[in-house]
Formats: C-alpha cells, structure tokens, sequence
C-alpha cells in the first residue's frame, strides 16, 4: 500500500524541501520505491536533486489528466527513487484546478494514476508554502502531513491555526504530524518551545532537526545528507525522524 | 503500463579489464567509477523453473530476496532474507509484495537455489553537465561457484537506463557502438552460472512435447513418447523421495498415468506378454503412489475448503489438518520405502530397455507396430470419442455416480491421446476438441473430488472424536461433507450442458472427418 506524507506548513522556509529531499532518500536507501512530487513552482527539491525543473505540458495539462505522469517522472541518482519534477507553472496550480470537475480531487487524481502504474511505496509531496485550492487538494491526496516547525512561539500559533483549519474546514483530513526544523541549541526559547509542545501534542515528533551548515551545505552539493554527510548532527536527525515517522506509518 | 527503462547488457571480449573501459570512455564522456565490490548472489527458482519461464529471476544478495526482470534486472519487489534455508515456498516469506508476487508464479512449488556467482562489479556511472547520473553502467567479472570452485564466467558491461534520460542512454549505446563494439549478451548471468553447474537452463519441465511425423511408424512413435514419459518419471523421482513438493510426486504420476494410457490404446504395438507384465507393473506404481498424493492434494486444498467455513469454524478444523499431516508422514514413508525398492530400479531399467527395442524396432512386436501412427492415432481417438458420447448419452439424473466416475476415466484417455498424437492433426480440429473435453473433464472431476473428499471425512470421524478439541472439528467437518455434497450436487447439474457441448453435432463431425 502506498503512504503519501506531504510535507506542509503555510509558512515557507521552515525546512520542508531539505526533509523532503533527505527523507525520500533515506526511505529509498532502506530499500523502499519512492516518489517525491515537487510541488512548488521554485523547484527547489528539483534542483536539489539535480533534475531540470521542467514538466512538458505543465500543470495545466497534468491536472486535467491530459499528460500521462509516468512518462514525467525522473529517475535520480538513487535507482529507487523517482521525482515527478517542479515546473514554474505550478504557480497557477490553484486556477488549473479551478478549472476542473472536482478541484479537491486534482492531485489525487494525478497520484492515483502513477501509484496504480508503478509500486511505490511512499510518496512524498514537497508542498508549496500557502493555503489555497491546491493545499486542499494535498490534504485529500495526502494520508499524513508532515509539519515542520520551527521552535518559535510564532509557529506554534500557525500549527495550531492550521490544526483548527483541518479540523473544521476539511472533509476528509489527514493525520497531522509535526517535528522541530531549524532548532537552535544555544536558544533558550527554542528548547522551552520544543518542550512544551512535545509534552501537549501527541502527534509532535521526538526528533529535532537542528539548524546546521550541512543542511545548508545540501543546495551547494545538490545531494540528500546521507551522500555527504550522513553521520553529521543533521544528517543522524534526518535518519532518527526517519525511523520515527516509518513507525508511525507502521 | 508502467514506463520500462532502458537496460542493455553487452559481452566484454576476453582480455579487456574493466579499467579498459573506463579509461576508453572516459575520453569521450563524463563518468565516474566507484570503489568495485564483490557481490554474492544466490539465484533461486523451482524445479520446473517458473520463474525463468515469466521472465523473473530471484536473486538472494547480502542477507535479501529480490525479484527482478530476467532481462532488465529491474527490481519487482525485494524483503529480508535469512540464509540457510536448502527450498522456500512463498508461504515461508514475509508478507508483502515479493510473497504476493511469488505465490502468483510459483502457486505450490519450493524455490530452491540453481546457481551460486560470485562477481567483482565495477560501477561506472555517466553524467550530465550538473553532475547526475543519467546512465548507470557497471562492469561484472562473474565466476560461477561449482563445489566451492570457482569457474570464471564471460565478464559483461551492464547498462542500466535512469527514467527520463533515454536520448543519453542511446547516445552512450551508439558511443559503445562505435568505440568497443560490443556485442549483446545472449542470456542472463544465471544461465551461464546454471549451464557450468550442470543445470537445465529454464529449469526442467515435465511436458509431453514430443515431435511425430504422420508416416513414422507406429512403434516408432510410441518408442518416442514413451522415452520422453519415463524421462519425465526419472527426473521426478528424486524430488518425490526428498518430498522436495508436492509437483514432483503429481508430475511422475501423470507421467506413469500416460504411459499406462498409451500401454493401452496402442497395445497392438507391443508383444502381448511383455506388455501384460508391464501394465502390471504400472499399475502397482500408480498404487503405490496414490495415497500420498491423495493427502497432498486434501491438504493443499485444506486452507480454501476450512475458509469456507462460517466464523470461527474455520480454527476449529485444526485437529482435522494434524490428523492428514500425521497420515501424510506414514504414507509417505511408506511410497518411498516402495520407490526406493530393487524392485521399482528393476521395473524402469527394464521399461527402458523396452523402449530401446521399440526404438529399434527390434523387439518381438505386436500387429500395429509398423502401421503408420496417423493412422493408428486416429482409429484410437476416434473410438474412444464415440465410446464417450455413447456412454455420456446414456446418463441421465438417476445413473448412478460411477457412471459419471467412468466417463471420467474414459475422458482422461481421450486427453492423452490427443496429448500424444495433437502434432499429426490440424489444430483447429484438436483445439475445440481439448477445450470442451477439458470443460467437461472440470465438472466430472469436480463430481468426483468433492466425493472422495466427503467420503475422507466421514471416514476420519471416529478417529477425530477421540482426538483433543474432536466435538468442535466434527461439528465443522459436518458442515463441510455438507459443502462438498452442495458442490457435488452443483457439478452433476452442469454435467448436461458441458457434455451437450462436447457431443454437439458439429463437435461429432468434425471428430468422423478427421479421424474417421
């Protein structure tokens, strides 16, 4: 059965690209078939994997089912894991689907189709940072989403809006997970944050992802953690929220 | 349908080492070669080689099982392996794909390893201008391992294509094209593995597949297909003593049930007293076999029949299982001390000195022997077609249930005639014919499994009685002689419309046209 985990917070720069990248990877490396669908029309997951952000007919031609996405996708530099790339059109992701039948139904509809053509067994969706029409769409294709915080008491308040806005406003949410990005140990705030929130939310993940050169370090290399550094302070997280989230999905 | 990626793989001429390669290459485009590493892989299939027969290789490697595409290489679904087992079954894995996958392929058959290679791999990647991999090629030095000895084997390049970048695979082909010019590997690197251990590449197959020609005579052809009979019975017998699985015990059986068949439909061709010794001789081993097939087949079909059961019924026919396992041992032990027998050895040895005679045409012969076969062949269909109609025309809702046994019997004989003899007549005759013989065939072995079942389970009741948590089994096995008699009962209702399909008027025509 494919797990589809999305990697979402309407706030950008919080690390959700770098933890799509490393996770992918790292359930490809422990001999899982993946799919990471990069979603935000930067690409940045794109580049990261060194793959030309480019999807021929766009998202207009994707979400009307009018592109066969098997024959889109990129094979990367690990032999079990394959990208569907970025592609700047994704920008109008929200008036394409408009445009649609069932708008909410646009990307799982496009997942339906590759998961019932190849075996992946997870697929990871590397979301652009917002709350819209194609946010909507990746709740319903999505069975987790993963929130990644930063341990500030500002995203605490978007994890709990957004908490409230699954809630009352999706029909059909997904689990909601969460793990600290960008933690700072030298920062008091960020300790007492990570702390207090482990403690009240279930759903909030043990590993911490720290804020470290490596992680920069992965858009000079254009590499996952785990082909340069895997045994770094970031690299070791990547693989202990890995192993976390791999048995929550267990 | 899924995308294929491009793989490729190429011989590499003797002499040429794998640093050739790359430093060949490394003129002409960018690739970077990695450490090389030596790879152990166990490759395993069944007997019968089903996998290699749908295109799949499992490939055991640093402690996994993976399936892959016999030609791509391609991974179809992988799990963790424990080493040590000597056979597997797809129930003895974990769930999950590879087991989903497996039993789709194997059904009842043991996996058991047919080829050991030890390589040194080379991984040579080519890039594009960002520095990924667009083309993964490897160069493998491979040597079988044959009682602990190496034996090299012809070293190869792979080329594996990554999704998306075909126009660089092409480009690298033509480059190796024009380069080395390589020629493409004939098999895979398992077949020439199981070629040096002295194994059928393709594994071995228990089919008939035997070639006549119309005018050949007909001891002649019965020599022939008797040879390919006792062949198959020979190359069984081994994994039917090991009781390796169920299929080489059901295997010898149809053989030694088709060489009584044709024993008896060209008996003509043979010296009558030699002949009779023989038939006799069969006999005993289609005896000799039968009880333990019989258990085979009651508990292969055990976990589908208790399914049917309502609710928890299901658990409580477990003391039934125990008891046919238990039987199944003392059966067993009891064909094998049989098989194993001076006796049986004496009884092939002499068969196959027959054979030989009848290959000769040397031997005392019968009046048929030097017919031609055609001729032979369609006097036999022929008769036992009309033996059939007249027999099934008479059956009505009262004949009694050995009448439909009989003309089950009489079927068989029918199917393996048209097994033996199909290469001499035209196909559109012998196909409809084998396809509404074999549609009436299901309902008359239906009819007459679910008998022998119920009656197996009647039979066990006052056994299962004594036995711990006996009560509740009896109740569930109650249930189930009940089933089997409903689908009994189903079977004899369909006997009218198959057999309807099998003697219709145009089926009778074209049986008298062809064969007289």
């Amino acid at each position: 059965m494919t797990r589809v985990i999305a990697l979402y917070n309407i706030k950008g720069g919080v690390g959700k690209t770098s933890a799509s990248v490393n996770l992918a990877w790292l359930a490809a490396a422990g001999g899982a078939r993946v799919l990471l669908w990069d979603l935000d029309p930067q690409g940045a997951a794109t580049y990261l994997l060194r793959v030309k952000p480019k999807v021929r007919g766009g998202a207009r031609k994707l979400v009307r089912g009018k592109s066969d996405p098997a024959a889109l996708l990129k094979g990367t530099d690990h032999e079990r894991l394959d990208l569907l790339p970025g592609d700047f059109s994704y920008r109008n992701m929200d008036l394409e689907l408009r445009d649609t039948k069932r708008p909410a139904k646009g990307l799982e509809r496009v997942l339906d189709r590759l998961t019932e053509e190849e075996d992946y067994d997870y697929v990871f969706l590397d979301c652009p940072p917002a709350i819209s029409l194609a946010s909507e769409s990746i709740f319903r294709a999505a069975d987790v989403l993963l929130v990644p915080l930063i341990p500030t008491p500002l995203s605490l308040r978007t994890f709990e809006q957004l908490r409230a806005f699954m809630a009352t406003d999706v029909a059909k949410a997904p689990a909601i997970l969460a793990f600290f990005s960008m933690a700072d140990g030298h920062r008091p705030l960020h300790a007492e944050v990570i702390a207090e929130m482990s403690a009240a939310h279930r759903g909030v993940l043990g590993a911490v992802i720290p804020a470290a050169t490596d992680v920069e370090r992965m858009a000079v290399q254009r590499r996952a953690l785990a082909q340069f550094a895997p045994r770094g302070r970031a690299g070791r997280a990547y693989e202990a929220l890995w192993d976390e989230l791999r048995a929550r999905l267990e | 349908m899924a995308v294929e990626t491009r793989a490729l793989h190429l011989l590499l001429p003797d002499g040429l080492a794998a640093s050739s390669v790359a430093d060949t290459l490394a003129t002409e485009i960018p690739i970077v070669s990695h450490k090389a590493h030596t790879v152990q892989r166990v490759f395993w299939d069944t007997f019968d080689g089903r996998l290699h027969g749908g295109g799949l290789a499992l490939v055991e490697a640093a402690g996994r099982l993976a399936l892959t595409d016999l030609r791509t290489g391609a991974e179809r679904a992988g799990a963790m392996h424990r080493r040590g087992a000597p056979r597997l079954f797809a129930a003895d894995l974990p769930a999950g794909p590879l087991r989903d996958e497996l039993a789709g392929v194997i059904e009842m058959r043991a996996l058991a390893p047919i080829a050991r290679v030890r390589s040194r791999q080379l991984p040579l990647n080519v890039l594009d201008e960002v520095g990924k991999i667009v083309v993964r090629m490897r160069v493998e030095e491979p040597a079988a391992i044959v009682d602990d000895t190496r034996v090299p084997l012809p070293p190869r390049l792979h080329l594996d294509g990554v999704r998306g970048y075909d126009r660089e695979f092409d480009e690298l082909r033509a480059l190796l094209d024009a380069t080395l010019g390589l020629r493409e590997a004939p098999r895979a690197v398992q077949d020439d593995a199981v070629e040096c251990e002295g194994g059928i590449v393709g594994g071995c197959s228990s089919k008939l597949r035997v070639e006549l020609g119309a005018a050949d005579r007909a001891d002649a052809a019965a020599a022939a297909i008797l040879r390919r009979l006792l062949e198959i019975i020979e190359v069984n017998l081994p994994g039917t003593l090991a009781g390796t699985d169920s299929e080489f015990l059901h295997d010898l059986r149809v053989a030694v049930r088709r060489t009584r068949a044709l024993q008896r439909e060209l008996r003509g061709v043979f010296a009558p007293q030699p002949l009779r010794v023989f038939r006799a001789h069969f006999k005993e081993l289609q005896r000799i076999t039968g009880p333990t097939r019989d258990l085979d087949v009651q508990l292969l079909e055990f976990d589908e029949l208790a399914a049917g059961l309502p609710g928890g019924a299901a658990g409580d026919v477990a003391p039934l299982r125990r008891l046919l396992e238990d039987r199944l041992v003392v059966e067993r032990r009891s064909m094998e001390r049989a098989l194993r027998s001076d006796t049986t050895r004496a009884v092939l040895d002499d068969w196959s000195t027959l054979i030989e005679e009848l290959e000769r045409s040397a031997s005392a012969s019968g009046p048929d022997a030097s017919r031609p076969v055609a001729e032979l062949a369609a006097e036999r269909i022929s008769t036992v077609y009309r033996q059939m109609v007249k027999a099934g025309s008479q059956i009505g809702e009262d004949s009694p249930a050995e009448a439909l046994h009989d003309l089950r019997k009489q079927g068989k004989e029918l199917r393996y005639l048209l097994e033996f003899f199909a290469t001499l007549f035209p196909d559109c005759v012998v196909k409809p014919m084998v396809s509404s013989l074999k549609g009436l065939q299901d309902v008359l072995g239906t009819f007459q499994d679910r008998e022998v079942q119920a009656d197996l389970l009647r039979s066990l009741g006052d056994e299962i009685a004594r036995l711990e948590g006996g009560p509740a089994a009896l109740m569930a096995m109650g249930v189930l002689a009940e089933r089997l008699g409903a689908q009994q009962a189903q079977a004899r209702e369909r006997f009218a419309e198959r057999f309807g399909a099998f003697a219709a008027k145009s089926q009778r025509k074209l049986v008298a046209q062809t064969f007289g």
